[in-house]
């Protein structure tokens, strides 16, 4: 290898400072020292767009099928792949789905899926988050608090009884949930999002005004940026992507499509003229092009391959 | 084209045409079929070619075969972990498995980065993985290795150093 002593040297001090910010128990005071030595030399920069380089490579294949793949071939025994069937089964189906992230946007992270993955993380306190497609967290567990970040995507959580008695938020865009021992559901968009309790309760605060709400179970709350929504009734179609679908009860066409795009790389567009059309039925997020074709059939709508990531919906013909 | 260039073309169809049969016989008794040996045979000629070295080869066989063992090793582990990935794949269901072609391009991605973390030691790559594609936190891969949270952490820093350096090589040839 011809790289200069000080590069090498630059290189396996960014490798530390990778390590020290994956750990899943990484303290604001690590991160502001990590900042401080990127800003240190032009060196450190580019050595850690080596780290970036690497991450992203990891990042393009889905955890759970590269997991039990790469783990050492040779002590690769019979039990060991059926302990990691077991495993993906006990995740509850939960498995693939595709693999084309934003692995940049996703480096600095703490979990993250691509587009169409699914993935449930345990926390280290013992409570669980399953994130949803195309999501990444920050988790931010300390002596006071524990505390997820949710950068983009939808997650939903089930808390378990911390003997510290830590209370546990949830951070998105302008609002923190604070969870009263619960199952619960974040989710965050582009100028705002919405909140949906299974079990127990919540307290969604809106951190410009101070304003809070509290949503039990079987309830739900979106909110933008100036305030909080009024509260709903939460239907089947809640969380219905937990077990891998979209419920839709007399759903406008162009809101379902939203939807499923968000589970399909690529480009899904649609006729605005069919956009107001109502649909209802059971739509899978693991194929979506199961799904496209539902709708194709169920509702005589035409839809149009330019290519794998190109598809066009249109009103069929009429004739 | 250049004086050197000429004769280094020259010392390649000298090395080809003395060599090209034994070498496939060599893999082909380590392959037991002719298919692969051909190809490997192939392969390891273009090597050769692209590192410009063979004008000077004093022992053209022993060079050689080191090669063809190089690319043979190339070859048993891609066929082995394509076994594993066909495995891990079999334990989805049916409905989520990726086009054929997906599989392709994710098996070749798969090889990618098998190839990072090659020369890892056992724990270190396990860490690694555990962090990376399990998603798990350093104290539960500390508690599942049977090891403290301080060497998991450098378990993770010694690897990816690893893997940058062999990026940048593998960039590099």
């Amino acid at each position: 290898m011809n790289l200069p002593p000080e590069e090498l040297q630059a290189i396996r001090v960014a490798a530390r400072w990778y390590a020290r910010l994956h750990s899943g128990i990484t303290t604001d005071a690590d991160r502001a020292d990590w900042r401080a030595w990127l800003a240190a030399d032009p060196l450190h920069g580019q050595a850690w767009q080596r780290m970036a380089a690497v991450a992203e490579q990891m990042a393009s294949v889905p955890g759970a099928l590269a997991a039990p793949t790469l783990s050492d071939t040779h002590q690769r025994s019979r039990r060991q792949v059926l302990r990691s069937a077991l495993l993906l089964t006990s995740a509850g189906g939960l498995g693939w789905l595709g693999w084309h992230s934003q692995a940049t946007q996703n480096l600095f992270c703490d979990h993250r899926t691509a587009v169409g993955e699914r993935r449930e993380f345990q926390l280290a306190d013992g409570s669980t988050v399953l994130l949803n497609t195309d999501t990444s967290i920050n988790v931010r567990f300390d002596g006071q608090q524990r505390r997820l970040e949710l950068l983009r995507g939808e997650i939903l959580v089930t808390t378990a009884f911390d003997p510290l008695r830590r209370p546990f938020k949830v951070v998105t865009g302008p609002t923190e949930v604070l969870a009263l021992g619960t199952r619960f559901i974040v989710r965050s968009q582009a100028r705002g999002g919405e909140v949906a309790v299974l079990e127990k309760a919540v307290e969604v605060s809106l951190l410009a005004t101070g304003s809070r709400m509290r949503v039990e179970a079987g309830q739900r709350l979106d909110f933008n940026e100036r305030s909080l929504g009024a509260l709903r009734g939460n239907d089947v179609s809640v969380g219905a992507w937990q077990k891998g679908s979209i419920i839709a009860i007399d759903r406008p066409l162009a809101a379902l499509l939203d939807e499923l795009s968000r589970y399909r790389p690529g480009v899904l567009r649609w006729d605005p003229a069919i956009g107001d059309l109502k649909v209802s039925g059971v739509f899978p997020v693991d194929n979506t092009d199961l799904a496209l074709a539902a709708l194709e059939s169920g509702f005589s709508l035409r839809v149009t391959r330019y290519s794998r990531f190109w598809v066009q919906v249109s009103g069929g013909d009429r004739r | 084209m250049p004086a050197n260039d000429l004769s280094l073309r020259s010392a390649v169809d000298v090395l080809y045409s003395d060599h090209h049969s034994w070498l496939q016989g060599w893999l082909r008794k380590r392959l037991g079929n002719t298919f692969d040996a051909a190809d490997l045979t192939q392969d390891t000629f273009v090597r050769v070619i692209k590192a410009r070295t063979a004008l000077d080869i004093r022992e053209p066989r022993p060079y050689l075969s080191m090669i063809a063992k190089g690319l043979l090793i190339d070859l048993f582990r891609r066929r082995s972990l394509e076994q594993s990935y066909l495995e891990a794949l079999a334990t989805m269901p049916q409905e989520q498995h990726p086009s054929l072609e997906e599989q392709a391009i994710l098996l070749q991605a798969l090889m990618e980065i098998d190839r990072l973390l090659l020369g890892l030691g056992p724990r270190v790559r396990q860490a690694f993985i555990l962090s990376q594609f399990d998603g798990l936190t350093y104290p539960q891969i500390a508690e599942r290795l049977g090891v403290s949270i301080r060497t998991v952490n450098n378990h993770m820093a010694k690897a990816m150093e690893h893997c940058c350096l062999m990026q940048i090589q593998l960039q590099l040839s």
